[in-house]
């Protein structure tokens, strides 16, 4: 697939890719990066935390600062129920549209 | 002799040792990201972060501790940053207003004979005065060619009825 095209198509849905990761638990932004890391979706700090800024101004995440034992205190993200219910209706529009995009592929039935 | 600049970093309790090119391109990074985010209602938020994560990654580098970092081992954390994209932390940003190519058009709004002339006037910029002084100055010295123009024009032109709505067109339209 083109390069710019697929681009394109990954930069929309690095949001909900990142509610996806901080489902599963609480996140430190760094966890977020390597989860991503060997995925199509790798991204750097200079993207994530505008990303996580709006995010959380949206109220879809909030975050808790905790001490680490190796540096300075770090911030856990993790989803509000609002994250959770767009996350939720996210998914059940990602089915909808490959359900879509694989039957205006294939020729409609013969009588 | 070597120029030695210490440098805090958010939540880094610890100064960092940097020579002058590693300090120039820390201080860089920094300009440019203020710069990409500077309508971003939490900026500065970002800015810690991110000076944290970088202070986190130099902090690391086989020989941080009291030793002085070169440039190319601060390019080489700034690299991994990566630079500060502003589209997807700040949704205004993505739709800020921007110059749109104007169009000719006829605009009835104050017209004499069918707005050829008040829609160049938009078009250009001059005052409509000029330029129905120009079209009747060519018209003149041109023995009626101009004329021609002018009705090729009423012809070719889309018409809009106001200035307004030629500013919302240019406005608006891709």
């Amino acid at each position: 697939m083109d390069a710019g095209k697929s681009g394109a198509l990954r930069k929309g849905l690095l949001e909900f890719v990142v509610l996806a990761v901080v489902s599963s638990g609480r996140a430190y932004a760094a966890d977020i990066l390597q989860r991503l890391g060997d995925t199509e979706f790798a991204t750097r700090e200079g993207t994530l935390y505008p990303l996580l800024s709006r995010m959380r101004r949206e109220r879809l995440l909030d975050y808790e600062w905790q001490e680490s034992d190796s540096g300075p205190p770090r911030k856990y993200y993790r989803l509000t129920p609002n994250g959770r219910r767009q996350l939720a209706a996210f998914r059940t529009y990602w089915k909808s549209l490959t359900r879509l995009i694989d039957e205006l592929g294939t020729p409609p039935c013969k009588p | 002799m070597q120029t030695v600049i210490h440098v805090g970093l958010s939540g880094h309790a610890t100064a960092f040792l940097l020579d002058e090119d590693g300090y120039g391109s820390l201080r860089r990074y920094f300009e440019r990201a203020r710069a990409g985010l500077a309508r971003d209602p939490d900026r500065d938020e970002i800015l810690r972060d991110l000076e944290q994560s970088i202070g986190e990654k130099l902090a690391v580098l086989p020989h941080a501790g009291g030793q002085v970092l070169a440039g190319r081992e601060v390019d080489s954390v700034l690299a991994q940053v990566g630079t500060v994209d502003p589209g997807n932390g700040n949704g205004q940003a993505r739709h800020a207003p921007s110059m749109r190519p104007r169009r000719f058009c006829r605009i009835e709004q104050g017209q004499w004979i069918s707005g050829v002339c008040a829609g160049l006037a938009m078009r250009s910029g001059l005052r409509v005065g000029w330029v129905r002084a120009i079209f009747v100055l060519a018209a003149i010295f041109t023995s009626g060619l101009m004329v021609l123009a002018y009705l090729a024009l009423v012809l070719a032109l889309p018409v809009l009825q106001t200035r307004d709505e030629y500013e919302d067109m240019c406005r608006l339209s891709p």
